[in-house]
């Protein structure tokens, strides 16, 4: 076959563009073969990251959370509700008040969580003529929202409570889970409650002067994703917050403004001291770090043993497990310093060396031999045993010819 | 621009005054910071600027390896005012000045003498880097530094250990030429002069020719050659950095090549130096008659093993250049049988034809140790690595005997004294 083949072509060398543009072009695929790993390892990254992100939503988390799936979230409802009227979601008083304004008459401001406003926010809510829900309030906003009614208790051991009231929307719903803080309005107050038990109803409806009404839940529960099917909640929820603007104000934890900061609290003296004392640390930093001229450069010489090649044929043989080369080295060594002592040339033979060492110290040439020089097989490099055993007879011997 | 601890502490001071100030804190932070950076600004600017001082060296330039010598600067102060601060001089670390910073007070137009004692590790030539001059300010609390240049160099000499080897060798051979106390007859193999017999004389030397001229009986004497050449070469290569004990193969050659010297150079011998890996890195030529120990030793000084492998083919032509009058070739080198075995045995002969040629290498004892272990596998291993590597030694020696030249083979406490011996074996034998 390569008798027939064609000598190489040549004729691509001289045929090559100018010296200039072809080391540019070595230099670009230089850049290229040194840059395709990178590319190609983050290229793959990028289309895994997007193909795992794919078909994956992230749903917010929380208590009642319009859009949280989860047991504790309230999508469910929501998304009923949205069937009928206009869901408005809201995270702050403000954009409340704004979808409130925005709205029609009929409209109804739900409340959660209302511990995170601020009491002038409570404050402009209430201000706001509009029908209001008010889930599980702090003291501070059922006084705000409804005046006149108080918290007198707290259910314990019922499943369900019975709504035992004119509303319409608690008789059509019948028993619900609304387990929670107990209600009551002090005299004098037009107010109706719902679902007793003792000491308080579970929900109250205030109606204000203005002919709005603010309705008090003692309890989030039935409103969310766990609870909504169970017992009448569905119903309950559905007719007491059936309106044509619904308006579901979470809001986010209030952000800190305006409280005095700990370097508002130190002292101005001391405060300004932070000037010369960087100056301090300046100077001081200056003091010991100055050197007294540069340092001294100095080419140093190697340190390397003589013996390093020694050793390293050392481990070379170890790591290889060279027994056979160990075990000729070893009896090389013997032979070299005994064969001039027994009076003999270094060129002698086996047969004449293994007769001088019998003759000399009285032992079997037949053992000597295989001893002093390879036989096949050789019983000395079978294994680490018997490599030990031939420098230990080696010695021996050495030392009676000595 | 330099600043003292003063300067922090007066830093320092301040930060504390503006701390207790209370509502006054800006006004008071401006004026103490403006006092500290303007007192140290006065304090750099009343300082003796380093740039206006004169440096002048004296001192030694060059001591053996262990000794310590002494090297001074002199300071003078042309200006009007008193320099106050300290001084470095500053030299490789290797050189180990001592003390590495020296407090300096200089009057207007005095001159100071600063001392450094360095005490060089390392035999070569170390090279002064600049005289670091710090002068403070009359308030102490910040001034000026400038490093101002003030070549010298101090040549550190190789130690010459075996010097207390020369008389024994002296005397021996003072014994070849019958001058010695114990009236031996002289060995040597050159005819010197006739005088009467003596009694004690050995009969042998009796020159019945001239006997018979005269009337008593007359014997010849004879003396060792002398005006022989001899060069020693020191073989720099790779093999010459590996360190036998804790010092480079090429130290313990240097110490034996430095015996040698001393003692041809008294026995009435030419000695030439070269040291050679690839190129002649050094070179020594006899002129007349002398001890050339002393410019050996000036030539070995800055020598460093080069980390290349020796070319012997170069070094069998570089010596070859050196003139065809017959003399010893004295090579030191390691008797590493791969590069031996490639470059100089297929030249020996042409060499040889020439000169006698000597090698003298440098056995490792620790090879020795290693070829004695016993006990483990690992030990084994060991040994019999030890073991090849004195074998491949033990044959390169013969190669090279077999082939005419001389073999040296002594570990690094022995090589010198055994190479003094093997050059006056040879001349006891005539054969230089």
């Amino acid at each position: 076959m390569t008798t027939t083949a064609p000598p190489e072509p040549r004729s691509h060398i001289p045929a090559s563009p100018l010296p200039g543009s072809a080391s540019q072009g070595s230099a670009a695929g230089r850049l290229w073969r040194a840059g395709r790993l990178p590319l190609a390892v983050i290229t793959v990254l990028v289309v895994a990251a997007v193909l795992l992100s794919l078909g994956k939503e992230r749903f917010p988390t929380g208590h009642l959370e319009p859009d949280n799936p989860a047991p504790g979230g309230s999508r469910a409802l929501v998304q009923l509700l949205q069937e009928d009227s206009n869901v408005t979601v809201t995270r702050g008083s403000e954009a409340a008040v704004r979808a409130v304004e925005r709205a029609g008459d009929d409209t109804l401001l739900v409340l959660f969580l209302d511990h995170r406003l601020l009491p002038e926010e409570l404050d402009t809510l209430a201000g706001l003529e509009t029908d209001t829900v008010l889930v599980q309030p702090s003291l501070r906003s059922l006084h705000t929202f409804a005046p006149g009614a108080d918290v007198t208790g707290r259910a314990q051991d019922e499943r369900t409570l019975e709504p035992d009231c004119a509303l319409p929307a608690a008789t059509a719903a019948g028993g619900t889970g609304l387990v929670g803080e107990l209600y009551s309005a002090e005299p004098g107050v037009e107010a109706l409650g719902c679902y007793p038990a003792p000491g308080g109803s579970a929900m109250l409806q205030v109606a204000a002067p203005d002919g709005s009404t603010t309705t008090v839940l003692g309890t989030g529960g039935p409103l969310t994703n766990r609870e909504l099917d169970t017992a009448g909640n569905a119903s309950l929820m559905l007719n007491l917050l059936s309106a044509e603007d619904v308006v579901w104000l979470r809001p986010d934890p209030p952000t800190e403004v305006g409280s005095a900061t700990l370097w508002e609290l130190v002292p101005p003296g001391l405060r300004w001291s932070l000037v010369p004392l960087a100056l301090t640390l300046l100077l001081f930093a200056l003091w010991r770090g100055r050197r007294m001229g540069a340092l001294v450069p100095e080419s140093l010489p190697v340190v390397v043993r003589a013996t390093e090649t020694t050793e390293g044929r050392a481990g070379l043989y170890q790591a290889g497990k060279a027994r056979d080369r160990a075990v000729s080295a070893l009896r090389e060594g013997f032979l070299e310093r005994s064969v001039p002592r027994l009076g003999l040339h270094a060129d002698a033979g086996p047969n004449a060396v293994v007769a001088a060492v019998a003759a000399r110290t009285g032992e079997d040439p037949q053992a000597l031999r295989p001893l002093l020089y390879p036989v096949r097989p050789d019983p000395y490099t079978a294994d680490d045993a018997a490599m030990l055993r031939l420098a230990e007879e080696i010695d021996q011997l050495s030392g009676r010819l000595r | 621009m330099v600043v003292t601890g003063r300067a922090a502490l007066l830093a320092l001071l301040a930060t504390g005054a503006v701390a207790i100030s209370g509502s006054l804190g800006g006004t008071v932070t401006y004026v103490a910071v403006g006092l500290v950076v303007l007192l140290v600004a006065v304090d750099v600017s009343l300082a003796v600027g380093p740039r206006k001082l004169r440096l002048s060296r004296e001192g030694d330039t060059s001591l053996r390896l262990g000794e310590t010598a002494e090297v001074f600067v002199t300071v003078a102060n042309p200006t009007g005012r008193r320099l106050r601060g300290s001084v470095r001089d500053a030299w490789p670390p290797s050189a180990h000045a001592s003390p590495k910073a020296q407090p300096l007070r200089v009057g207007a137009g005095e001159r100071r003498r600063v001392r450094t004692a360095l005490t060089p590790t390392r035999r070569g030539d170390a090279r002064a880097a600049g005289v670091t001059v710090r002068s403070i300010g009359p308030l102490g609390l910040a001034g000026r530094q400038r490093t101002l240049s003030a070549p010298w160099s101090v040549r550190t000499l190789p130690p010459f250990h075996s010097r207390r080897h020369l008389p024994g060798k002296l005397s021996r051979l003072r014994e070849l030429e019958g001058q010695h106390t114990a009236m031996v007859r002289g060995q040597g193999s050159e005819f010197d002069s006739l005088r009467d017999y003596v009694p004690g004389d050995d009969v042998r030397s009796i020159d019945w020719r001239a006997t018979a001229r005269n009337d008593g009986v007359v014997v010849r004497t004879w003396r060792p050659e002398r005006d022989r050449r001899i060069l020693i070469v020191l073989d720099t290569g790779r093999t010459s950095a590996g360190r036998v004990g804790d010092t480079p193969r090429l130290d313990h050659a240097m110490d034996a090549a430095l015996l040698l010297a001393a003692l041809a150079g008294k026995a009435g011998d030419r000695v030439d130096f070269m040291a050679y890996d690839r190129a002649v890195r050094a070179q020594v030529k006899a002129s007349g008659k002398g001890s050339q120990v002393n410019r050996v030793v000036e030539a070995m000084a800055p020598l460093e093993a080069e980390l290349v492998e020796s070319d012997p083919a170069g070094l069998v032509s570089a010596v070859l250049t050196q003139g065809r009058a017959r003399k010893l070739v004295v090579l030191l080198t390691d008797l590493n049988a791969t590069s031996l075995e490639e470059g100089l045995l297929p030249r020996l002969p042409l060499l040889s034809s020439h000169h006698l040629l000597m090698v003298a290498g440098i056995k490792d004892p620790q090879v020795e140790e290693m070829a004695a272990e016993r006990g483990s596998p690992e030990a084994l291993y060991r040994a019999a690595s030890a073991e090849r590597t004195l074998g491949e030694r033990h044959r390169i020696s013969a190669e090279l005997r077999k082939m005419g030249a001389e073999v040296v083979d002594a570990g690094p406490e022995h090589i010198a004294p055994a190479l003094a011996d093997a050059y006056i074996n040879l001349k006891a034998q005539g054969r230089l």
